[in-house]
């Protein structure tokens, strides 16, 4: 059953695009990490399966029928779908006042108010704060308490912005806990941003990266500011630091002289092990700072001036074993390269 | 300054003795005062909510003018209310000239943009983020809007608390409009003009003690409340 399908949505904002997605369709009961950097668009695709906001142009669906972004439309949907602010805010009042709140709007009894809202305060490990005015609370509890206000409500979705970007390793470890329990015992579907990889790995059942609007298939990472300057022999020099470069050919890559950026496909870097180079061009030696399973395959962070991601096949990793701290040489061909103005 | 020490104590005896005449007065001010204000805030409260949230063309225009016009003088107000109710003008008929009505209707028109300015400041000052957890949790419109108003409480509070402050220390237009009339229309800041233009400075004195007592409580009033809500 698909929670979401999404076609041809977009969103525009003074006339910029900020959001521009062909197809996606989103699985109930599963959990999605949407990764990608600042600006990709992630809110705006939160807000908008939020129902808070209205794409520009598209079509979306919620369980197989179009939404139609009229405010009584929107009234019904956004009792199913709970928004998590990245930093959320409690009303100024009690936090069981916060947690009836959505309760006393959907007509809920009294003694099923006091009941749901005992039982989430428990989930969340909060019982002792029922009645503690919400804005003395610590930002970790504040959202946990953001947590359980919307859980309250057992929606069919939760979209997390950012859940763990604001507290502590000690609430982050709870919220992570909390929500794959959610999800396993009461199958709610839950899409969260977040720009933490190894967050994503272990509660995502399926990542998602958004860069600059768009959904891409590879890491989002490898993006770089960057300088081009003329070189001999129909080449340009692409200079990500002052110490680290690379050599591109000046009649493939027609970008003007000075400031661009480049993306680096991480699929297509190739790593050695190793401090010998092959004698290709666009060789950067480096050191394993971090080695990471993802969806089957090894995310490998080096550094060589700069932090480069590498995506090795399970093979290819097997072949070279690479360890953590290990010196080697990486190859950039000139088709994994993509610079932009 | 003997007259000044001679002057405060028999104003303090006045004040202490709960004189009749001193009480009579207070209570004009106060049950005139307390009107207008809840008539502006009728008005002025929903007018700056409305503005504050919505996005209209002439909308920084609009703000402008209201922070303009809380400079108006009250006697502007007055010449202005007085052309309309006297005798020869258009509400001339309704005989509301000199009555408390009339300085209602002034003082009326001289908070409202007061409450607005402060209601629009006071909703500004609200994260959006409220109005979108209200939404997210299923709240329509009139509820996030009661959640959005809810918060900027003391913001608004204080723009109340502001107008009632304005108005019962004006005194442009209870002299032009209400005329000074003993009994009647005769407020705390009327009064003590006359007695000033009397020389008889006691009853001058125990209003302007009466006069800073009530702004100096119904401040300590709003602080109280505002404390309570302040980490």
């Amino acid at each position: 059953m698909k929670v979401y399908s999404i076609h041809n949505v977009s969103k525009s904002i003074n006339g910029r695009t900020i959001l521009d997605i062909d197809h996606l369709e989103l699985e109930a009961g599963r959990i999605y990490g949407l990764l990608g950097p600042n600006g990709a668009g992630k809110t705006t695709l939160l807000n908008i399966l939020g129902f808070l906001d209205q794409p520009t142009s598209g079509r979306l669906n919620f369980f197989g029928k179009a939404v139609r972004f009229h405010e009584t439309d929107l009234l019904l949907l956004r009792k199913e779908v709970v928004v998590l602010d990245q930093y959320p805010v409690l009303f100024t009042t009690s936090v069981y006042n916060n947690l009836e709140f959505g309760l006393k709007i959907r007509k809920v009894e009294r003694a099923e108010r006091e009941r749901v809202i005992d039982e989430v305060l428990d989930l969340v490990d909060m019982a002792s704060f029922k009645h503690e005015p919400a804005h003395n609370l610590s930002g970790g509890e504040t959202q946990r308490i953001a947590l359980a206000r919307a859980l309250a409500l057992s929606p069919m979705v939760f979209l997390c912005d950012e859940p763990t970007a604001s507290v502590d390793i000690e609430n982050q470890a709870a919220i992570v806990a909390l929500l794959k329990q959610i999800n396993e015992n009461k199958k709610i579907s839950i899409v969260f941003t977040t720009h933490d990889r190894l967050l994503a790995a272990g509660l995502a059942h399926h990542t998602l990266v958004l860069n600059e609007g768009h959904l891409v298939s590879t890491s989002y990472e490898n993006t770089f500011p960057c300088r081009i300057e003329p070189e001999k022999d129909k080449q340009v020099r692409c200079s990500i630091t002052e110490s680290a470069w690379i050599f591109l050919s000046a009649t493939r890559f027609k970008s003007p002289i000075g400031k661009a950026r480049v993306f680096i496909d991480p699929e297509k870097i190739e790593l050695h092990t190793g401090e010998t180079t092959t004698g290709a061009a666009n060789c950067l030696q480096g050191k394993i700072l971090q080695l990471m399973e993802e969806s089957g395959r090894i995310r490998v962070v080096v550094t060589v001036g700069f932090l480069l991601t590498v995506i090795l096949t399970r093979g290819k990793y097997n072949f070279l074993r690479p360890g953590i701290g290990d010196t080697v040489v990486v190859s950039i061909p000139q088709d994994a390269v993509t610079l932009s103005s | 300054m003997d007259i000044f020490v001679d002057s405060l104590q028999s104003a303090i005896l006045l004040v202490c003795s709960l004189d009749r005449e001193m009480l009579t007065i207070v209570m004009v001010s106060l049950q005139v005062s307390c009107v207008s204000t809840v008539l502006a805030g009728l008005v002025g409260v929903p007018t700056g909510f409305f503005i504050a949230l919505r996005r209209f063309p002439g909308k920084a225009m609009l703000i402008t003018v209201l922070n303009t016009s809380l400079a108006l003088p009250t006697v502007v107000i007055g010449l202005f209310v007085y052309a309309f109710i006297s005798r020869r003008g258009v509400f001339g008929p309704l005989d509301l000239l000199y009555t408390q009505k009339a300085i209602i209707i002034g003082q009326v028109i001289l908070i409202i943009p007061l409450v607005s300015a402060l209601t629009i400041a006071a909703i500004s000052r609200i994260d959006d983020r409220y109005r979108r957890t209200a939404m997210t949790l299923g709240a329509n419109r009139i509820q996030t809007a009661k959640v959005i108003l809810f918060e900027a409480r003391f913001g608004i509070t204080a723009a109340i608390v502001a107008a009632f402050g304005r108005v019962i220390s004006e005194i442009g237009i209870s002299m032009m409009l209400g005329g000074n009339i003993k009994g009647f229309t005769r407020t705390m800041t009327t009064a003590m003009a006359l007695e000033y233009d009397k020389g008889a400075f006691s009853l001058a004195v125990a209003l302007g003690i009466v006069l800073m007592t009530l702004s100096f409580g119904m401040n300590i009033l709003f602080h109280f409340f505002q404390g309570k809500y302040r980490t």
